[in-house]
């Protein structure tokens, strides 16, 4: 027995689903609102998500959820008929107090109700609640009289006919205007001052496809794509009883052989239709938008703002882009670190900005797009970019390397030490970052997803990280290489090229074989020797060179030939050989032989 | 403390009747839990995996699940011969985790009461860890090794194993 008495578990389970659901578009929108503060659908949206939820909790009991969700909706009933204005003194106390929502909500999902201290929060929202709210440092704060016509008559709680009546003919005045809206919020936030750039989210209509980034195992398919996969199953089976009589007349023998090479052709190349088919279909149904990772970013970037102080736009490009779950869970914390990164170490504050020429505001675009069976997602700032030298000195002062090192290196080089763990420029590590973990973890994270990592910077413009990733995790596109007569796998989204080379054309650079490759000298690694394969007597001069990319590193893999490119379904070596170095798994080939998949990243840290 | 190697199951179930799975290896008769056994198997095609334990012959493909196999032999440090026709795989359930063993040859199933299992005697001949040994079955015509593989990897042994 759960120790919540609640009598319908399945009701609990609904108002769970549901208000997870409404919590997790509630900060997105939020924030919107914040921008667009005269928008009324969604202040009206706000306002009914809150007020559901206040509902649905009273009915089911849960006392101290319904006090806060209360007081939530008062005030925001307030911003709504006008009589208040958003300001981001108020939005701090809504995002707190829908914070301490989450908390209780979790908490029931939990199964235990815990007593939480809400008065703090609650006596927080009261200030916005009395008559002279308008007068507190929120209406302080806006400066004198805008032109923002949503806050006139909100400054006069007498006239609380008027702003309904205002609110939708003031919309599309000033959506289509947005600078003159910019001083209803006013200091830390002159929102879009750098020209108005698309309107960051605009409220999408919920399109209910799996929408519990926080309940990971439980998936809503739509019924479409249900009865695709039936019809696709259908088939299937047809086919399997087609293959089924082939094979009873075969052993009849009632057929001669050529008649039966051509209905089995047939058959087989139905049935691979059917199951790529098959395959593309559940790979679809296992898709999720990464707007699921993304939504929660600009809560992240305006209270991160609001601390340091500096004015950040955030744009979200393809938010709508679909990318398999496991993926979607993983890449969430990178982007967090390299999000912090930007706007800690990237933009600068308003003042340097202006006195470097550049605008106020920072701005700070978040892109997701697809290129082949890659996704990529790109975070780039405009703000100072990054100091090669600053960055050399500083892992000249670790010890990291030394200045002969440090001398030799190229800029990409350089970029790599940010990856070091324990690497921080910062003098003194704060709340936000410094600590010289982030990147490690970025590393980390990337790596385990077989993506690559990549980054552009020019000093003053601004910088860009790039990561690569797979699409889905369970079925990969692999190169098959053969080395002494043994079948590896390599994920091909890590495999950058492949070349023939004659073996003599190897140098020697401390012991390490390298290659020079045009402009780079790549570091190679024998797979037979880490491996341990026997050799087989026959000797070559030629031989195969599969150039990798593993997060940021490049080195080429020694093999002795080339087999093909195939589609394989990724299948673990169970817990007992699960850390074998520089093997990610294992794959069943055609001939249902197992072959290994190579891991290229730890394959780098092998050899080291 | 009496006979700390004998697991505790066959305390409480001392004149219950066990079935074992019985099979060969180098002369002598050893047996497992039959509830342990999933299958046994001829010698499919064994990929090996590289920088494992010398006694880790590979993996092969089990209908579709990927599993390792592990030669008692050289677990045991007992010489090798080649595999024949009678050498087959046993696949078993090892703490929800499937492990494949070649084993000389599997003969028969049978069936002991667990007050015929004694303890193993304290000096163990050869490379078997005492470990894995759960007591001996001393019958008038043979003597049978109770096995128990689970314990046949010690931490550390799983350790290393993992992370080599």
């Amino acid at each position: 027995m759960p120790p919540i008495d609640c009598e319908d578990q399945e009701l609990l389970d609904g108002f769970l689903a549901e208000t997870t659901e409404l919590l997790e578009k509630l900060d997105d929108d939020l924030i919107a609102l914040e921008k667009a503060s005269d928008d009324t659908d969604l202040m009206n949206r706000i306002f009914r998500s809150i007020h559901t939820i206040k509902g649905a909790s009273s009915f089911l009991g849960f006392d101290l959820l319904v006090k806060v969700a209360h007081k939530t909706e008062d005030v925001l009933n307030r911003l709504r008929k006008g009589e208040l204005v958003v300001n981001p003194e108020i939005m701090d106390v809504i995002l707190e107090a829908t914070d301490l929502v989450k908390l209780l909500v979790s908490d029931i999902k939990a199964g235990e109700i815990q007593e939480r201290e809400t008065e703090g929060t609650i006596s927080k929202l009261l200030p916005f609640l009395t008559d002279t709210a308008v007068a507190s440092p929120a209406a302080a704060a806006v400066p004198p009289p805008s032109s923002e016509p949503v806050s006139a008559p909100g400054d006069t709680a007498s006239a609380p006919v008027t702003p309904r009546a205002a609110e939708p003919a003031t919309a599309p005045d000033s959506s289509s205007a947005p600078p003159p809206a910019a001083p209803s919020v006013p200091a830390t936030k002159p929102a879009a001052d750098a020209a108005p750039k698309k309107a960051p989210a605009p409220p999408k209509p919920t399109d209910g496809k799996g929408d519990d980034l926080s309940d990971n195992t439980t998936v809503r398919v739509d019924v479409k794509r249900l009865d695709d996969l039936m019809n696709q199953v259908g088939e299937l089976v047809l086919e399997r009883n087609r293959m089924i009589q082939i094979n009873q007349d075969l052993q009849q023998s009632d057929v001669n052989r050529t008649d039966f090479n051509e209905e089995f052709g047939k058959l087989t190349k139905r049935m691979s239709f059917v199951t790529s088919e098959l395959q593309m279909q559940v790979l679809k149904m296992r898709m999720i938008p990464v707007e699921k990772v993304f939504k929660k970013f600009p809560r992240i970037v305006r209270s991160m703002s609001r601390d340091l102080g500096k004015e950040v736009e955030l744009l979200i490009v393809g938010e709508e882009t679909e990318l398999d779950r496991s993926v979607v869970d993983e890449i969430g914390d990178p982007l967090i670190h390299l999000i912090r990164n930007a706007m800690d170490h990237g933009l600068e504050t308003p003042e340097e900005r202006l006195a470097a020429g550049k605008s106020r505001g920072g701005t700070l675009v978040l892109a997701a797009v697809h290129e082949g069976n890659q996704i990529i997602i790109s975070i780039k700032d405009d703000g100072r970019g990054i100091d090669t030298e600053r960055v050399g000195r500083k892992a000249i002062e670790k010890g990291l390397i030394t200045e002969e090192q440090f001398a030799a290196m190229g800029q990409r080089e350089v970029f790599d030490l940010l990856f070091l763990p324990g690497f921080s420029t910062k003098e003194k590590a704060t709340d936000l970052s410094g600590r010289g973990v982030g990147m490690d973890v970025v590393k980390t994270n990337i790596k385990k997803l077989n993506g690559l990592i990549e980054i552009k910077s020019t000093k003053e413009l601004g910088s860009e990280f790039i990561l690569r990733l797979p699409l889905t995790l369970a079925i990969i596109q692999s190169l098959l290489v053969e080395v002494e007569g043994e079948i590896y796998s390599i994920p091909l989204s890590s495999v950058l090229e492949t070349i023939r080379v004659d073996q003599r054309k190897f140098h020697l650079i401390g012991g390490q074989e390298v290659l020079k490759l045009r402009d780079i000298v790549l570091p190679l690694i024998r797979l037979q020797k880490v491996f341990n394969v026997q050799p087989r007597s026959e000797e070559n001069d030629f031989c195969y060179v599969v150039v990798v990319g593993a997060a940021e590193k490049r080195m080429g893999l020694v093999v002795t030939r080339l087999v093909g490119q195939q589609e394989v379904a990724i299948k673990s070596l169970g817990n007992y050989l699960a850390n074998i170095p520089g093997i990610a798994g294992s794959t069943i080939l055609g001939d249902g032989r197992v072959a290994l998949i190579i891991d290229p990243v730890a394959m780098s840290e092998v050899c080291e | 403390m009496q006979n700390a190697l004998v697991p505790v199951k066959t305390d409480d179930t001392h004149n219950e009747l066990i079935q074992l799975v019985s099979f060969n290896l180098d002369q002598e008769e050893y047996g497992v839990d039959v509830l342990k056994v999933r299958e046994i198997i001829r010698m499919p095609i064994v990929t090996r995996v590289p920088n494992t334990p010398q006694y880790v012959e590979g993996v092969i493909n089990l209908r579709g699940k990927v599993v390792p196999i592990i030669c008692m032999r050289k677990k045991f440090g007992l010489i090798e011969p080649e595999n024949d026709k009678q050498t087959r795989i046993m696949v078993m359930d090892m703490d929800g985790e499937l492990m494949g063993f070649i084993v000389d040859a599997v003969s028969e199933v049978i069936r002991i009461s667990g007050s015929e299992i004694q303890p193993s005697p304290a000096m163990v001949a050869g490379g078997i860890d005492q470990e894995c040994i759960a007591g001996v079955i001393n019958q008038a015509d043979r003597l049978l090794v109770l096995l128990n593989l689970e314990k046949m990897f010690s931490r550390d042994e799983k350790n290393l194993f993992t992370g080599m």
